[in-house]
Order: structure tokens, then sequence, then C-alpha cells
């Protein structure tokens, strides 16, 4: 019975890190109806931020003070960063075809992690994530859990909760299911579409680099290829909760992480492939996902 | 002075030229239609002036500034509200929170909350249906959404795109009466209409458009009455 709590944790904590990211991918295909492949770079991103932030502040003032300040500031860099991409690359090719976003998403994606690989102190082999949250181990009925693996999964519920409420209850996150439905009725109502397109995208992509962090503090080895593995399964989860479905993405994300971790405990070499297997069964007994209810009346 | 005033406008989608060379006025306070068959322009005549189509060559000016240039959503500011066709209200929000969308750009709390009420007198389903969300209302109940909605923006001038389309003829009548009631407290209405029966029946004067150009104008009583109209618009 321990055994099966422990796993649950590390499930939670997988699966808050796959929801987090899921966020991203559901954030973008519901305003837009695009397929950002390139979102799970932002983590990679958001990690090495954090990684050469601590590399240059490191020691200077207390951690308690620090670490929040390198949170802040990789999220912002995110955001900057999520910003910038849908400005020159995916904005210009809005309206197209989706086959045109859907390549320049990939093309966004090689860029990134090329140029990362270039670049001066990154390279391609891994790094050593830093201790950015302390580290205590707490004794529960003869099972050991981290405090980081709490500090984690809290940061993640907290910033699911702040998107859950961001896009239902306030008139923000009415203005992105405005636009997600009609982008020209939302302009005839004085809405800049654009702008709201931005900051959803720049919404996402904070939340990916902030993941990053939360990534490398469980899993403390970083590389610039690192988006791969971990961005397919977020984006399996965001397809299985329903794509464009924020909740949809907290399930998603849940359900996956948790049944890795659980089937890894006794069949490590196949828990990847039945996450495909789950994805498969899923759309064919209801296509729009658990939580997706509007797909089906959507053009193609 | 808040008059419209077309000039020369040119609007095309890719190599079909949908409107081609077009001038009107609308002057504030009238109720001016523009009819035609499908296909004539119409509706891109009212997407060009809300900005929702660039013009390719000429000017929309409002009340001496002009439009021509700026994206939809300042459009707005400038007080001209489109009511679109196919009434294109938010399904996936309730009736009340698209009310509220029309209000997006106001500031003026108290007034909204006034406009509200008047649109739930107006309309005084919309009120029963308020926390319905808006794609569950019917085709009728839409298009008083879609209206409500457009008074909600507070709007001086009011583009109306087809509002008898698939609606039952009681309720055309129903619409039609308020399209004036909104009319006689002070909105210019500018409206296109198939139906060119009711649209000339209610309006000031009208503009009949063919394949992007005006061929004929004048005031809707005339025009209602000239047997050319009346042989192609109205089957009689």
């Amino acid at each position: 019975m321990g055994h099966v709590f422990q796993l649950l944790i590390y499930g939670l904590q997988l699966g808050s890190l796959y929801a987090l990211l899921a966020m991203g991918y559901t954030l973008v295909f519901g305003i837009i109806r695009m397929i950002n492949l390139a979102h799970a770079d932002l983590m990679m991103l958001g990690a090495f931020a954090a990684y050469f932030l601590f590399q240059w502040f490191g020691g200077t003032g207390s951690m308690a003070i620090l670490v929040p300040l390198i949170m802040i500031a990789t999220l912002l860099f995110g955001a900057g960063v999520g910003f910038v991409i849908e400005r020159f690359a995916y904005k210009p090719l809005r309206g197209r075809t989706t086959v045109a976003s859907l390549v320049a998403a990939i093309g966004v994606q090689l860029f990134i992690e090329n140029l990362m690989r270039c670049l001066p102190g990154v390279g391609a082999l891994p790094k050593n994530f830093p201790t950015l949250l302390p580290k205590v181990n707490i004794n529960i009925g003869g099972y050991q859990i981290s405090s980081v693996q709490i500090i984690v999964i809290a940061i993640a519920a907290l910033l699911l909760l702040f998107m859950q409420r961001l896009c239902y209850h306030t008139g923000f996150g009415k203005q992105m299911q405005a636009v997600s439905v009609d982008k020209d009725a939302s302009s005839l109502m004085g809405i800049n579409v654009n702008r709201v397109i931005s900051i959803t995208f720049s919404l996402g992509a904070a939340l990916a680099a902030i993941c990053g962090i939360l990534y490398g503090s469980l899993y403390p080895t970083i590389y610039v290829y690192m988006a791969g593995t971990i961005g397919n399964k977020a984006f399996i989860s965001a397809v299985i909760g329903g794509i464009g479905s924020i909740k949809g993405a907290m399930l998603g994300g849940l359900i996956i992480g948790i049944m890795e971790v659980f089937l890894q405990s006794f069949a490590a070499s196949i828990s990847y492939g039945l996450c495909f297997v789950i994805l498969i069964l899923v759309l064919l007994y209801k296509p729009t996902g658990l939580l997706g209810g509007k797909a089906a009346r959507e053009k193609v | 002075m808040s008059d419209l005033s077309i000039q020369n406008l040119h609007v095309s989608y890719g190599s079909v030229n949908a409107v081609r060379g077009v001038s009107f006025e609308v002057h504030e306070g009238e109720i001016v239609t523009l009819i035609g068959a499908n296909g004539a322009g119409k509706t891109t005549m009212l997407r060009a002036i809300s900005g929702l189509e660039k013009a390719k060559e000429g000017s929309i000016l409002y009340g001496g500034a002009d439009l021509t240039k700026l994206p939809a959503h300042k459009i707005v500011e400038k007080g001209i509200v489109h009511i679109p066709e196919g009434r294109r209200i938010f399904s996936n929000l309730t009736v009340y929170d698209n009310l509220v969308m029309g209000a997006h750009l106001r500031k003026d709390t108290g007034e909204i909350k006034a406009d509200l009420e008047d649109c739930f007198d107006i309309f005084p389903r919309l009120k029963e249906r308020s926390g319905q969300l808006g794609g569950t209302l019917s085709g009728g109940e839409q298009q008083m959404l879609a209206i409500a909605r457009g008074i909600m923006t507070h709007g001086k001038t009011m583009l109306l795109d087809e509002p008898s389309m698939g609606l039952a003829p009681l309720v055309v009548e129903e619409i039609f009466e308020v399209i004036k009631r909104i009319n006689k407290r002070g909105t210019t209405i500018l409206l296109v209409e198939q139906n060119a029966n009711i649209a000339l029946k209610n309006a000031d004067r009208a503009y009949v458009l063919e394949t992007g150009t005006i061929v004929k104008e004048g005031s809707a009583k005339n025009l209602l009455h000239d047997p050319a109209i009346r042989a192609a618009y109205l089957g009689c």
C-alpha cells in the first residue's frame, strides 16, 4: 500500500509537469487551432535560462530570495520568447493552411534546438541542473518523500489553478474564449484579436519555461534535446484530455503521468508505447478527448 | 456629424472583384438599405466598412475621419457597429457574457448597466436566458442577441447584415420593429437585405447593388413601387 502511495507521488509530480506543458498546447490550439510543435522547447529554454541565471548570480544573497527571482525571470523570459516566436514565425502565416503553420513550428523547433547547441556554454552535452529547491527527505510511514517533490507539485497546482481562473473567470479569459470561437466577431466587439493571441502564446510559453525549472529540479539533467519525449507525452496528454480544454489538459497530464510511473514500476520498456495505446483507445471512443466537446463542430 | 460616406470603393478577394467603385452616403439618423441578389457585393461592402476586409481602392469616411486603413477593433471605437451575417454570437459564452463582450471597450460601468437593462427591456427573452450558453438559443433569439450585443457597443451607426436570414416571418417582423425602435432613438442604420420587400418598407433610402456596382438609388418608397425593382427583387 505504501508502495502505491509512493508511486502515486511520483506519478503526480510527472503528471503535473505534463499538465503544465499540455496547458500550453491546449491554449494555443484552442485559440488559433494550431499545433505548436515547438512548445516543449520553451521548457528546455526555461531550464537553461534558470541554469545560467544560477551560474551568474548563485551565491549572491540567500537562496530564499534568489530562487523566486530566478523563477520570475525565467517566467518573463519564456513569455518574451513565446511572444517573439509568435510574432515572427507564426503570425505572418495566420490565415494560411494548417500545414503552413505546422511546418513553421517544426522549423522553429529545429532552429531553437540547433541554435542552443551552437551557443558557447550550452553545447550538446547534458548539464547538471543546480539544486534550486530545498531538499529535505520526509518520512511518511516508512517511505521517503522529498520536499522537492512537494514543492514542484504545489507550484504546478498553483499555476494550473491560476490558469483555470484566468481562463474562465476573468475578462481576459472571456476574450480568449470569444477569440477562439470567432475572430471576426471578436474584432467587431473591439477586441484586439492579435493582442489576445500574442498574450495567449506568451502565457503558454511562460508556463513551459517554469516547467523547465520544475523538471530540472526533479530530474537534474538538462540538455538541448530534452523537449522531445516530454513534449510528445505532454501533447498526448492534451489530446487525451481534449485539446482546447483547460481542464482536459490537467486531467490528461495526470493520467499520463500516473500511468507512466505505475507501468514503469513493472514494465519500464513498454510504458512510453502504452501512452500511445491509451491515446488510440481514447480517440476511438471519444474522438474529441475526455473533456473536449466542441472540436466536433470544427471546420477543417 | 457622423455621416458615413463611401467613395469609389473597390474590394477584391484575390482576382475576384467583389465591390467595384461603389459610392454612397448614409446620413445621421437614417435607415439606408443596400439590396441586391446573392453575390452582388453587399456583405463585402459592410465588411470593408467595419474593417474586416481591406479596401483595394477608394475611401470610407465617417464623420470626416478616414476609416480605410484602420483595423476592425479601432473602427468599433469610432462608433460603427457591425452585426454580421449569420449572427456570429459567441456560442461558448453565456448570453450575459456575450452582451458584456459588446461593452468590451467601454469604461462607463454605470451606463453599461443601464444599457444591459435596456437590452433586456427590448428583448425580454434574453433576460430569461441570460445564464444560458449562446449556442443553445434559437435562430431568432441569436439574432436578438447579436443586435443586443451591438447595442452594448454603444455605436452611433449600426451595420446590419441580413437580419432576416433564416427566420420565421413573425420573428422577422419582430426584429424589424426593434430595428426601427433603435433607429428612432438616434442610431443610424445601414441595412443589407436579400428580402428587398421588408427592407424597402422599413428604410428611408435604398441603393440597389448588382455585381459590385450601384445600379439604382432613391427613396425606399419610390424603389418599392419601381416596376423594374418589383420585377427583379420583389417577384411581382
